[in-house]
């Protein structure tokens, strides 16, 4: 791999040269209009937010978990499928949505909210002539990820499907998305298709270190009982373990996005409500909550049945059976219960993993797509002047550590490499698997004493490099370890020893 | 239950034959009577996986015989009929001889479920539950499917082959959404296999938003053709009201619609069948019995007319012997209509198999094998069965048909040249239909491609592939970790030649499996095409030589005119009393194939 007389490259290092090397072939391709755009484009990538695509099958409540990211309702969701074009959402001053037909120019759109909830109209303009729309939105959350919802895989209007697929899977080019949230119900043949689909097209993008996968609709999985979430994390523990996952995916996560969304938008009325309902007694509850229709027809007057109707929608049986429940058990504030159904929604763990996975990595994400579009304008549009520019995407590729760490970690996922389980989950923790900080890849707390912290890499890395030093250890294995070491010395350097 | 009226109806006429000394029309009647005998609907319930297939079918028989669970899916068949007492029963079908091994109720879920029998390890063909169950009494047999996952997966080629043997099939799909699109794909591939489709909607307790889901699901079929009605229910809501004895509860649940559809629709259907055609069998044995006796009375009647109606009679028995020859239309038409079946089946199959290996061997020319090779080997495969799956469907159509246009041409034979035998073109019909579907596994053209599959395709095929997997050269230690990010671009001329070489292998093992599928495949289908001609010709071939014997017997009858006219008008007599009897029979039979049409 490199040569190891090399320190590690600091991801800042390799932002600039990216950077430096796109507008080198800039430069280059300067005749090429079409070539010197798209590389611009990517220029300009760099510097805005990470995008993280949110797909998955139709009704995988994709919407639902973009509001529930986001913290409102701005995603249309409806009980039939819903998202028929791909939408940007980013962060802006003010509110607009425009409009990217196939052909033609772009064309602002009006907002219009219905109970709440953001719908566009696109003016009579037929979905398969749209390409995107684009919607501003002012929100910290969208300030450093733009989030893409994408109409649903295996949808029974063939065209829509193929919609998503043309835009997480173009068969020409790098996928206009940074990393992928790839939303599944219960395992499903179709599922691991498309995440197939998504990492087979061509070598350079097959890397399961851009996505990772949300079991969806969490509550759903033990029909709407009270345990039903600790189901769904039992199951998401089992993908997080299945081998053909392993190799498509960096984690699953189970979460319940429509307790999520409904939680983080959650109104005084509705804990009134709630906490009406935890006031009567608990069989009658139980009884009411039978079923959905039950528990809108029974007659009573506080909540009345409008009310309960609304409260239905928002949270769903397992929703309201668990709020109630909270409530009873002492919960009496409504900013309190907002933070446990959040907490029980599975949504804080999604968006540790997304902070560790994706956050952290933006530069090393974003350079990767740039490297993949200049490969791609030197491979297509090969010329004697760019061949320094090919040498240098090589020497990139080569020496920075973190694309070697990633490589690492897909081969050791994908099975490629094999060590024995514990060590290959030691190996993956090192080189970044659960996030890059030295206390997550030392499997440490935050804010460990920098002096544990070096004590444990030292420890690390003594016994990886026997690891690779041992005759014993084949030869993938020992490269594998090979690169651990270099890791190992990396948190070495960043950390001082006990004084 | 089997039809009581109907089982009654053949035990007279099958005393008729024998009062009339007639063995030669008891044969067919008693296997008519033997099918009668074995009483069993089947109702397949299949759907995706997780939709509540076997929490329906546990709320259906009010006890939890089928394992439910929030993760766990089902990988064995479970087949839950009615008896006296429960019991549970595993079947190892295999080399002829069934295996059956009793357990415990309680211990089922070990045995059906994935958690206990991973993709069904211990090769169980079926668990067979019996239950003291009102609703099984009359007959009913569910079976709760494995998740089909799609056509073209293992469950779904497994699920479709099961299909025509099928009296009705239920699919099971969950409130929280609509139908996509690998389930309206295989709902219209089995329509085809199983016209009976009831569609069920479960889970209504959950999802306020059920009502939009069913409209929705309706608008689908309707667009897409298939004429089955949507049933919403909630199995949870039925599971508890038994519990509680809460009427408005089970109202609610939403099935007492269903049992309706299964009792009304399926039950009540295949109890139709039965009578239309046990009615039109006695008909037949009726219509034989009388022809004689009143070629016996007209020439008692008349001797004069005697020799010139023996003369026709014998002219007509020669022309029913001659549809007896290899030479008779409808002889031609199964003979050639099976070769041509065999010949397009052939390529049908080998068209879609080369379209696979088309496809494949483009996916592995745009990668290099070693990276995607456990991948595309799943990929291979699911192609590989969704296209035996779809032959399999065209092969199922084609040959009804072909039998469809067999019984016509039979029929029109013996209609053009017996006026007064006649034979209702229903009445053929009718035992075509019970081809259609085989009550019983007698006539097991289905039941043997789907045997035919698993061991075909199923078995030795997996087997063959796993073993190109083992020797295939993927695991050389150049490639590993290679490609798997940016890997590509350092590959040296060698690597490349590497990767060449393992291309040229993975597109031989394609090639190799793709070859054997076709010669596997092909000779299942074309045994089983063999198999309905065999079935077909020996059906019309005995109806033929039933025919032939009838009119033997009314050459003779004719011929025997008694001398004395005292003694001729008491044949006389004594012949029409006999030809009311016969009537009255006949009057029977009319009635209960009529009782079908009629309501």
């Amino acid at each position: 791999m490199s040569g190891p007389d090399r320190s590690p490259q600091h991801p800042m290092d390799l932002t600039a040269s990216v950077r430096q090397l796109l507008r080198r072939t800039i430069e280059a391709y300067a005749d090429s209009p079409q070539a010197a755009g798209w590389l611009q484009h990517h220029l300009d990538r760099f510097g805005e937010p990470l995008r993280v695509a949110i797909a998955g099958k139709v009704k995988a409540g994709k919407s639902t978990l973009l509001n529930a990211l986001v913290g409102e309702q701005i995603a249309p969701t409806d009980a039939g499928e819903c998202t028929r074009v791909v939408t940007w959402y980013q962060d802006a001053p003010s509110p607009k949505v425009r409009m990217f037909p196939r052909n033609g120019p772009p064309r602002p759109l009006t907002i219009t909210r219905h109970r709440g909830a953001l719908s566009f109209d696109l003016q009579g303009v037929p979905v398969e002539q749209v390409d995107r729309l684009l919607v501003d939105w002012p929100s910290q959350s969208l300030r450093t990820t733009n989030l893409i919802d994408t109409p649903g895989i295996g949808s029974l209007s063939a065209d829509t499907s193929a919609r998503a697929s043309a835009f997480l899977t173009p068969d020409d080019s790098p996928s206009p998305a940074d990393a992928v949230v790839y939303l599944m119900r219960h395992l499903h043949a179709g599922d691991v298709r498309f995440l197939e689909a998504f990492h087979d097209r061509g070598v350079a993008r097959a890397t399961p270190v851009n996505t990772i996968a949300v079991l969806s609709r969490a509550d759903e999985i033990g029909v709407g009982r009270l345990d039903a979430l600790t189901s769904a994390r039992r199951i998401a523990r089992r993908y997080r373990g299945d081998e053909k996952l392993r190799g498509l995916c960096q984690t699953v996560v189970a979460v319940a996005g429509l307790l999520a969304e409904s939680a983080r938008t959650m109104r005084q009325d509705e804990f009134t409500a709630l906490s009406e309902l935890a006031a009567l007694p608990r069989a009658d509850v139980e009884s009411m909550l039978l079923s959905a229709d039950r528990f809108g027809r029974t007659e009573l007057d506080r909540p009345d049945g409008d009310t309960r109707v609304a409260l239905l929608e928002r949270f769903g049986l397992f929703g309201v059976r668990l709020g109630t429940t909270l409530i009873r058990q002492g919960v009496t504030d409504s900013s309190a219960l907002t933070a446990e159904l959040i907490r029980r929604s599975g949504l804080d763990e999604l968006r540790t993993v997304l902070a560790n996975q994706f956050a952290e990595r933006r530069d090393l994400l974003k350079s990767r797509s740039a490297l993949l579009a200049i490969d791609l304008v030197l491979t297509r549009e090969p010329r004697p002047s760019a061949a320094p520019l090919r040498a240098e995407v090589e020497r990139i590729l080569a020496g920075a550590h973190e694309f070697v760490e990633l490589r690492t970690l897909s081969a050791l996922r994908g099975g490629a490499v094999t060590f024995s389980p514990d060590a290959a989950e030691d190996a993956e923790r090192l080189l970044g698997g659960d996030g890059g900080s030295p206390a997550a890849r030392l499997g440490l707390a935050p804010g460990t004493e920098p002096g544990d912290l070096h004590a444990a890499a030292r420890e690390a890395l003594s016994r990886w490099k026997r690891r690779a030093e041992s005759p014993l250890t084949g030869r993938s294995s020992a490269d594998a370890a090979r690169v651990v070491v270099r890791s190992c010395e990396g948190i070495l350097a960043t950390s001082a020893p006990y004084r | 239950m089997a039809v009581p009226e109907a089982v009654e109806l053949v035990d007279i006429a099958l005393k008729a034959t024998t009062a009339y000394e007639r063995p030669d029309l008891a044969t067919r009647l008693q296997q008519t009577r033997a099918r009668l005998s074995d009483p069993n609907v089947r109702v397949l319930v299949v759907g995706e996986f997780k939709q509540g297939k076997s929490q329906l079918v546990n709320a259906l028989v009010n006890a939890t015989v089928c394992p439910v669970d929030d993760d766990i899916a089902t990988a064995v068949p479970t087949l839950v009929r009615h008896g006296d007492e429960t019991t549970v029963t595993l079947v190892r079908e295999g080399g002829g001889s069934d295996e059956r091994t009793p357990v415990p109720v309680e211990r089922l879920a070990e045995h059906v479920s994935e958690a206990g029998n991973p993709g069904n390890r211990a090769r169980l063909t079926r668990a067979e539950v019996t239950l003291p169950r009102k609703l099984l009494s009359s007959g009913l047999v569910l079976v709760d499917t494995p998740g089909v996952g799609g056509l073209g997966s293992a469950h779904g080629a497994a699920t479709m082959s099961a299909l025509p043997t099928a009296d009705a099939v239920v699919l099971v799909s969950d409130a929280s959404q609509e139908y996509s699109a690998p389930e309206l794909e295989f709902l219209r591939a089995a329509m085809k296999l199983c016209p009976n489709v009831g569609c069920v909607v479960t889970k209504t307790d959950l999802y306020p938003h059920w009502r939009r889901i069913v409209e929705l699901d309706e608008g689908h079929l309707h667009d897409a053709g298939i004429d089955a009605r949507v049933i919403p229910v909630s199995s949870a809501l039925r599971l508890h009201a038994a519990l509680t004895q809460d009427m408005d509860l089970i109202t609610e649940s939403g099935f007492q619609e269903l049992v309706g559809f299964l009792l009304r629709k399926v039950v009540a259907r295949a109890d139709d069948l039965d009578r239309t055609s046990v009615g039109q069998d006695v008909l037949i044995t009726c219509r034989a019995l009388s022809a004689t006796m009143r070629a016996e009375l007209i020439s008692q009647e008349d001797p004069e007319r005697a020799e010139r109606l023996a003369g026709d009679l014998e002219e007509a028995k020669t022309r029913v012997d001659a549809l007896r020859q290899r030479s008779a239309r409808w002889q031609t038409t199964l003979n050639d209509g099976i070769a041509d079946l065999i010949a397009d089946i052939d390529y049908d199959l080998r068209d879609r198999l080369r379209t696979v290996s088309r496809e494949a061997e483009q996916l592995l020319d745009d990668a290099d094998p070693a990276d995607i090779w456990d991948q595309f080997a799943e990929w291979f495969h699911r192609q590989v069965s969704q296209a035996v799956a779809q032959n399999f469907v065209w092969t199922t159509e084609r040959s009804r048909w072909l039998a469809e246009q067999v019984a016509e041409h039979f029929a029109e034979a013996i209609d053009v040249q017996l006026p007064e035998l006649r034979i209702a073109g229903g009445a053929v019909a009718g035992k075509v239909d019970s081809l259609e579907m085989p009550v019983g596994e007698k006539f097991g053209a289905g039941q043997k491609l789907f045997v035919g599959m698993r061991g075909g395709y199923g078995g030795m095929l997996m087997l063959g592939l796993a073993s190109t997997v083992a020797g295939f050269a993927l695991l050389n230690p150049v490639s590993i970790g290679a490609g798997l990010l940016f890997g590509a671009k350092t590959v040296r001329d060698e690597r490349k030649r590497l990767v060449q070489r393992r291309q040229a292998e993975a597109k031989g093992a394609v090639r190799k499996h793709i070859d054997e599928a076709t010669f596997q495949v092909g000779k299942d289908s074309r045994d089983n095409l063999r198999q309905i001609q065999r079935e077909l010709r020996d059906h019309f071939t005995m109806l033929a030589e039933e025919l032939s014997t009838a009119l033997a017997e009314s050459v003779v009858a004719a011929q025997s005119a008694l001398r004395t006219d005292a003694d001729r008008q008491k044949r006389i007599a004594d012949l029409n009393a006999e030809l009311e009897r016969v009537e009255s029979l006949a009057e029977r039979a009319r009635s209960l194939a009529g009782a079908v049409a009629s309501p």
